[in-house]
């Protein structure tokens, strides 16, 4: 168990060695495509790799000549990495419409990247907004438009039928995904949060073959894990949306007494909530997906349903005692959003409070104080 | 002894300040009067205009509200309901004014808006629908999305054009029918683009004066002179506005009498980026002592009607509306980097400039690749550029001194490269 845990821990923190080693290995192409609804999927029914991209650990350098500082941590760590040749090993890139910071990258990509990819993409998905058939429409025509560049770029012909294989292997894998989280959500204090996250973002980097056969392997061994002491106070992490979290920050709160039964994050339960249809045509079973109302995205122009309402279902749902959002500084989504977020979590009297999550951090002395305090509100409210 | 350069302000952009004052005054009294009102993200408020709405637009409020020196006042409001700082202050201060008027905190009278019975989202930039996902989920107001793309490469125009004209006429144009219990308009629509062409067009001359050695205007007095062709349009005092200011022009022009005294700029710039609404004075007071003059800019240029693309009479009038934005001069390339470059081509050599200021906002992020942008134009064109990082309304974002010594820099090298 530690073994595979070890080896997830290692996947996340260098995806660098991981993935341009897996090409080595297997000289097939591998594809970075930005966070979060680019449908994986089809990458790999054209036989290459798909890799989510990532926020890299180091301060960003040469990046800041191309992104201001107050644009997000990916956007800036993803750019310094591409500047100092770190992603050498991408054939491709592709971007799309998810936040104004992201849509800067293909054109700072093309001029910039070193070297530039043999592919960069760049696709209108479309805001689903009250999901009229205009949108629809047009988002089928952009995922017809991604099958077409992908067919070209690996000079596979993609099938309905190796398109379908794809995304029951995907589905699978978020299967077990979703088990490992009933599982923690089951067995109070087996998993920490740091390895949560590790454990998703190694799905992210991964081959999804080789990720779910990881995971079979651990699933049974954390069960008999033996778990920590209950009565800590139960919380939901939010926010994130689009990178990882610093794995010191995820220590700090569970080192304050707080266990995180479930999240809402992006490394984390939004990755794998949501399977694409097997049955019928593919294509239009990813433009499905993409369609969903659920798990409430920020970045899809959602005005119908409330991301505080997804939230209290998630705090129902884990009986948790309250919510940290973890807002990645320069997060426009997200900034925009949390008004109604904590608007909604108010009304409902749950405990909660916002953590500014910054690429660089210099301390985390301020957020314990925050933090300490969030635990005292919580504990005298018990 | 140093030249004194001093502004020579031109008497028609005085008439401007009684206009937009009507103009917002029509809009706050529209609920009392039983109109109904939309609010609009985007370049979509034509429409509800057509339908005989009352409509404020985004942009033009926040011009407004930030050269009313109001705006700190409407974002002090949004953030006491829970916004943060960097949030994009054109949306705080349309969740604050929503949020100042549901509590009762007390706003400027001359800057308050009724609140909508309409938002319309058009969604140039992913922001725009933050606007309307905020005011349907906080403030219960009934939302209309209209997604807008921006396009990559000009070859993929043609499906987007299809896209946005699909979006109009099959979710707005049915949404305002059902709001206002009319047919659509589409004669109003005609009527108001008829009367946008003939503004835009005496503007388009207006425009010719600027490309003069001395310029006889400044990019900060068509700033001062946008509404009449933009939220005010199909108002007919705007072509009586463009009239004047063009005979003030021509008559400057004849007896050569610059922009700025004594005897006309020395460096003739291009402000790359959103109008710094609030600001305006304090970079022309910076810039004017030292012969500087802002001459031209994307924003103006790329986002206003090109007059010569309007045909009231089109058989089509939504897809000739759309094309304006599509089609041609194809003004939504231009927001996309590629695009901008080869629009900033134009006009240093249209206009002569002789560098490019990127302002750049700190909580709105719309001008995509600026510090890319800016290295290549010097690459590519010769011309140096200085980025200036602030905002467009909000006062805290704004540091004199970081744009004293980035300006100061920036002139020298100016001068350096004019006297080689």
């Amino acid at each position: 168990m530690e073994e595979i845990l070890s080896k997830f821990f290692e996947i996340s923190k260098d995806p660098y060695t991981q993935v341009s080693k897996w090409k080595e290995k297997n000289e097939k192409k591998v594809v970075g495509v930005y966070p979060m609804w680019i449908p994986e999927e089809i990458v790999h029914a054209s036989g290459m790799l798909p890799v989510v991209l990532w926020r890299g650990d180091e301060p960003v350098t040469i990046g800041h000549a191309h992104v201001p500082p107050f644009n997000c941590g990916i956007t800036r760590s993803f750019t310094d990495d591409a500047l100092r040749e770190k992603l050498k090993f991408l054939d491709g890139m592709i971007f799309y419409r998810m936040c104004l910071q992201e849509i800067s990258l293909e054109f700072i990509m093309e001029h910039n990247a070193q070297p530039k990819p043999e592919y960069i993409g760049y696709f209108y998905f479309p805001a689903v907004f009250d999901r009229n058939p205009a949108l629809k429409e047009f988002l089928i025509d952009e995922l017809q438009d991604f099958k077409r560049d992908m067919e070209n770029l690996n000079g596979i012909e993609i099938t309905n039928e190796s398109l379908k294989k794809s995304i029951q292997i995907y589905n699978k894998n978020k299967e077990i995904l979703r088990n490992l989280y009933e599982l923690r959500r089951n067995s109070s204090g087996k998993i920490k949060a740091k390895e949560v996250q590790a454990i998703v973002h190694s799905s992210m980097l991964l081959p999804k073959e080789d990720h779910t056969r990881m995971m079979e392997e651990l699933l049974p061994q954390l069960e008999k894990r033996k778990a920590a002491t209950n009565g800590k106070i139960k919380v939901i992490l939010t926010g994130a949306l689009c990178q990882t979290v610093q794995g010191d920050l995820l220590d700090l709160i569970e080192d304050l007494g707080m266990e995180v039964v479930d999240d809402d994050m992006y490394v984390g339960s939004r990755y794998f909530a949501l399977d694409a249809n097997v049955n019928g045509d593919p294509i239009q079973a990813l433009a499905d997906r993409y369609m969903e109302d659920e798990p409430v995205c920020p970045t899809k122009g959602e005005w119908a349903k409330n991301w505080g309402e997804h939230l209290i279902d998630v705090v129902k749902q884990n009986k948790a005692d309250g919510v940290i959002s973890l807002l990645i500084k320069f997060c426009p989504p997200h900034l925009c959003w949390y008004p109604a977020v904590r608007e909604k979590l108010a009304e409902e009297g749950i405990p909660h409070t916002m953590i500014e999550v910054e690429h660089e951090v210099t301390s985390l002395d301020p957020v314990r104080t925050r933090l300490e305090a969030f635990t005292e509100m919580i504990k005298g409210g018990i | 002894m140093a030249k004194e350069y001093r502004q020579n302000r031109l008497e028609t952009t005085r008439n401007m300040g009684p206009l937009v004052d009507k103009h917002w005054a029509d809009l706050r009294a529209a609920k009392e009067k039983g109109q109904k009102v939309a609010w609009s993200a985007g370049p979509a408020f034509l429409l509800p205009y057509a339908m005989g709405m009352k409509c404020h637009f985004m942009a033009g409020y926040a011009a407004y509200c930030g050269g009313r020196k109001a705006a700190d006042q409407v974002i002090e409001a949004a953030e006491s309901g829970g916004d943060l700082i960097d949030t994009c202050s054109y949306h705080k201060l349309h969740t604050g004014m929503f949020y100042a008027v549901k509590e009762g905190i007390p706003i400027r009278e001359d800057v308050i808006l009724p609140i909508p019975d309409l938002m319309i989202s058009a969604r140039l930039c992913p922001e725009q629908s933050h606007y309307g996902e905020s005011l349907a989920q906080r403030f219960n107001v009934r939302v209309a999305g209209i997604d807008f793309p921006i396009p990559r490469k000009k070859e993929d125009t043609p499906k987007i054009e299809k896209f946005v004209v699909k979006q109009h006429k099959e979710v707005l144009i049915p949404l305002l029918e059902e709001i206002c219990g009319k047919p659509f308009d589409y004669d109003e629509m005609r009527r108001i683009l008829k009367v946008e062409k003939e503004a835009c067009l005496i503007r388009n001359e207006c425009w010719e004066f600027m490309k003069r050695k001395p310029a006889t205007w400044t990019l900060w007095d068509y700033g001062v002179s946008i509404a009449p062709i933009f939220y005010m349009m199909g108002n007919p005092a705007g072509i009586e506005y463009y009239k004047k200011l063009k005979a003030e022009l021509e008559e400057r022009a004849s007896k050569n009498i610059p922009a700025i005294l004594p005897d006309g700029e020395r460096f003739r710039i291009m402000w790359d980026g959103w109008l710094p609404w609030a600001f305006l004075g304090i970079f022309i007071r910076k810039l004017i002592p030292n012969g500087v003059i802002p001459i031209c800019g994307r924003y103006p240029w790329e986002f206003f009607p090109h007059p010569e693309m309007i045909d009231p009479d089109a058989d089509d009038i939504i897809e000739n509306w759309v094309h304006q934005w599509y089609g041609g001069q194809n003004i939504m390339w231009h927001d996309f980097p590629g695009g901008a470059l080869e629009l900033i081509e134009e006009l240093i050599e249209d206009y002569s400039i002789d560098g490019i200021i990127f302002f750049t906002s700190k909580t709105c992020r719309a001008w995509l690749a600026h510090p890319d942008l800016m290295h290549i134009a010097e690459r590519k064109f010769g011309i140096p550029g200085v980025l200036i990082d602030a905002d467009m309304v909000d006062s805290r974002m704004v540091s004199e001194a970081q744009i004293d010594s980035r300006l100061q820099a920036f002139i020298e090298r100016m001068d350096a490269m004019k006297r080689r």
